[in-house]
């Protein structure tokens, strides 16, 4: 296995799938000649030509739309947003369109489609463009969310949402795009969607997080181990649908729960898993499930402000001490 | 000015309290009306309020430290202070925690004499020196804000906080929450509390075959084995370690003194009957129970020496007739206490009764409600006992303990007859009360019974 950054995972993904299906096409702003604002389809346009390497104008809700009527009609669109904030420009196809068309038209529609793009509050990007926008598009029916923490797992999980007949949301992080990783080569090789993943074992406490505060909630469990403090963290991966039995089976051996989120606390992802915790698991919880998210506030500019909105590891840590009643 | 924040008095027999949690930690800032921690006193958690405004500069104990009552807890650091600088400087005990045993000689006064002597007639239990003092040095708290603590403790109400999992593993191994002690915020009982209960109750079991094989011999007949009927051990609540502790106190401290008297309660049978009937719209039906409270009440202003205290070198006449009323709850025994009972109707009687033992079973009783009680009843009526001595309810020096009312045969003017009789006995202090001081308050107390009309004179 090579140990290569998540941009190149992510590369590689779309490269081995276009490669094995050449209905697959990569379509966004700078993707082609410019290799990709971050660098994501770098030698895809020399690769693949640029009828499947299309660079589109500022024009969102245009590329979206084209990319629903091509998957329509039995393409597989890989559609990038530059960032994830672009999105809510075309979010009238995304929920409307791409989310419906299966159930509207009775089932004769598939849109086979991959919405993907970075996202998450980064460096000093600003309000508009440190969105974090897994849990609005977790709220509509008819669409997968996907949000992969290491370079093996955005490989895995592009791959699983670029086969997937149904339109998915693949949100990547702007801070983990230059993270290595050890990735298999293999060619078959995908994470399929809906399969959480326990990135560490512990029996003490668990700690529901995906994207990169997979990488804060490690941080936070190394420390608390030196306190003897055995935290189990679960990495969701994707976010709609849940992988419940993954969630059950570790608040079941560990009774405690924090959920640890990048976006904000009020109706983040966390809130909608906490509800189905306490419906499915009320008499395995030993205390409330906690909740780190980030302070409710647009993202300021400022970047010790930006990282005091941030969960960071010692509200990671005060959290599960909390649930410990420690 | 630096405040040394001691160990609150939560309860009129509390002694030490547990310190559940804080709610602070060094350095915070602390407004007055923060909640600093939570206490477990014998009777229920209670939060600990701060009266001042400051920053925390030194805790002296830690969470689950058993604390005794006037024991210094922590330090506030006042404006302009440095909290750390302080801590080093406070840190060891202070002047206060050494006069705590000067306090403590006063405690009994504030317990049993209570509400008496300075507080406005009618005031009752809201009395000046009826609330709980939380030991602060200010000391200028205003009866208003203590009795916000005590709402404190009713919010906690008779529910048994626990997490779902301690309920789920208490249900499938059959035990009752009420036996075990939450270490959880706020009491909770969580996952832990019940597997330590279960670990002591297991070691009972564990304990019986090693009883039987302690001879080494086989048994002469062959014992079949007996269906699963584990014999347990429940570890004693704070209650109950509160009334053992006292009971075994009054056994030891106090010479007693047993007076009984048989009482005709036709009069007062009747009576209940027609007023009750009255009553019928008001919906309110008072009990045999509210008659004798009230006709003690009288009879007690009538002999001061039975509404009192015992103390070293004087006996303390209190000024109000505040009469405790033995309630049984599910895990003991509990006095909540009706103020100036004697200057009370029978339906204020009924209804304060009523709303007092609800409080009480339902584990709301603010510590105003059971504190200051002059002397206490005992009411075993309404399970059919006849006739028993109750114990001292210390320091009171009287206590008097009811039986059923029942048709008996009586001699009438050498004549049998049936007649509604009642046995009452009195236990008295024989160190206050002499056996004729006894007697003549249990005569009066018949005699206002007996001629419930004599009353109204």
């Amino acid at each position: 296995m090579a140990v290569i950054q998540y941009r190149e995972a992510l590369n590689q993904a779309m490269s081995e799938e276009m490669e094995r299906d050449d209905r697959v096409f990569l379509m966004g702003e700078e993707v082609a000649e410019y290799q990709g604002a971050y660098k994501v389809s770098q030698g895809m346009l020399d690769r693949f030509g640029a009828r499947r390497i299309v660079d589109s104008p500022i024009s969102e809700n245009g590329f979206a739309g084209i990319g629903i009527g091509a998957a329509m009609v039995g393409l597989r669109p890989i559609i990038e947003f530059m960032t994830f904030s672009f999105s809510y420009v075309a979010f009238d196809q995304l929920v409307n369109n791409a989310a419906n068309m299966r159930y509207m038209s009775g089932g004769q529609f598939s849109v086979p489609i991959v919405f993907r793009g970075n996202s998450g509050i980064a460096g000093n990007l600003g309000a508009t463009h440190s969105h974090r926008p897994e849990a609005l598009f977790s709220h509509f029916p008819g669409l997968k969310v996907m949000m992969p923490s290491t370079p093996a797992d955005a490989k895995g999980m592009l791959k699983a949402a670029i086969r997937d007949d149904d339109p998915v949301i693949f949100i990547e992080h702007e801070n983990l795009l230059g993270d290595k990783g050890e990735v298999p080569d293999d060619p078959d090789f995908v994470v399929p969607i809906g399969q959480a993943d326990v990135k560490r074992e512990g029996s003490d406490v668990t700690i529901l997080t995906y994207s990169r505060s997979v990488m804060t909630s490690l941080k936070a469990a190394d420390k608390l181990a030196e306190e003897d403090v055995s935290v189990e963290v679960v990495d969701l991966r994707t976010l709609r649908p849940l992988d419940m039995d993954t969630i059950l089976a570790s608040i079941t051996k560990t009774n405690r729960c924090v959920f640890v989120e990048e976006d904000w606390y009020y109706c983040g992802i966390g809130a909608g898993v906490a509800d189905r915790i306490y419906r499915a698991a009320f008499d395995e919880l030993d205390a409330p499930i906690q909740r780190v998210a980030a302070k409710d506030a647009p993202i300021p500019y400022n970047r010790t402000l930006e990282l005091d909105i941030l969960p960071n590891v010692e509200r990671v840590v005060e959290a599960v001490n909390s649930v410990l009643y420690r | 000015m630096p405040v040394e924040v001691t160990m609150a008095k939560l309860s009129p027999t509390m002694e030490s309290g547990q310190l559940v949690k804080w709610n602070v930690k060094v350095g915070d800032p602390v407004k007055e009306g923060d909640v600093l921690a939570e206490i477990q006193t014998d009777k229920a958690v209670m939060p600990m309020e701060s009266f001042d405004d400051g920053t925390v500069a030194l805790l002296d104990v830690q969470e689950g430290d058993e604390v005794a009552v006037g024991q210094r807890v922590l330090v506030l650091a006042g404006k302009g202070e440095d909290p750390s600088q302080l801590a080093e400087q406070m840190k060891g005990g202070s002047a206060k925690a050494e006069a705590a045993p000067a306090e403590k000689k006063e405690e009994p006064v504030a317990a049993g004499a209570a509400a008496g002597t300075g507080a406005a007639p009618g005031a009752g239990a809201q009395g000046a020196s009826g609330g709980p003092d939380y030991g602060h040095s200010t000391g200028s708290a205003t009866n208003g804000q203590q009795g916000g603590n005590g709402n404190g403790a009713a919010a906690h109400g008779g529910r048994i906080r626990s997490s779902p999992l301690a309920r789920k593993i208490a249900e499938s191994k059959g035990i009752d929450l009420a036996q075990v002690d939450g270490s959880g915020p706020n009491g909770r009982i969580i996952r832990s509390d019940v597997e330590a209960f279960l670990q002591n109750r297991g070691a009972a079991p564990a304990a019986a075959p090693s009883g039987d094989g302690g001879a080494g011999t086989a048994p002469k007949m062959p014992v079949a084995a007996s269906p699963a009927r584990e014999t347990r051990r429940v570890p004693h609540s704070r209650m109950r370690k509160t009334i053992a502790q006292r009971m075994l106190q009054a056994k030891q401290a106090a010479p007693e003194i047993h007076v009984t008297a048989d009482i005709r309660m036709d009069q007062i049978v009747s009576l209940r009957e027609r007023l009750n009937a009255q009553l019928s719209k008001q919906k309110v039906k008072l009990s045999v129970g509210d008659f004798v409270t009230k006709a003690v009440a009288m009879s007690l202003r009538a002999h001061p020496g039975l509404n009192a205290t015992y103390e070293a070198d004087h006996m303390v006449l209190h000024g109000q007739v505040n009469v405790g009323i033995a309630v049984a709850l599910d895990g003991g025994l509990i006095v909540p206490v009706l103020p100036d009972a004697d200057r009370l109707g029978l339906v204020e009687i009924r209804q304060g009764t009523l709303a007092l033992a609800e409080a009480a079973r339902g584990n709301t009783l603010t510590p105003q409600q059971m504190m200051g009680s002059t002397f206490t009843i005992s009411n075993l009526g309404m399970y059919g006992v006849k006739q028993f001595d109750a114990i001292l309810n210390m320091p009171e020096v009287g206590i008097l303990a009811v039986g059923a009312t029942e048709p008996r045969p009586v001699v009438e003017d050498g004549q049998l007859v049936a007649g509604q009789v009642m046995t009452v006995t009195l236990t008295a202090d024989h160190r206050a009360v002499d056996g004729a001081m006894a007697a003549e308050f249990v005569r009066t107390l018949k005699g206002f019974l007996e001629e419930p009309a004599s009353m109204l004179l």
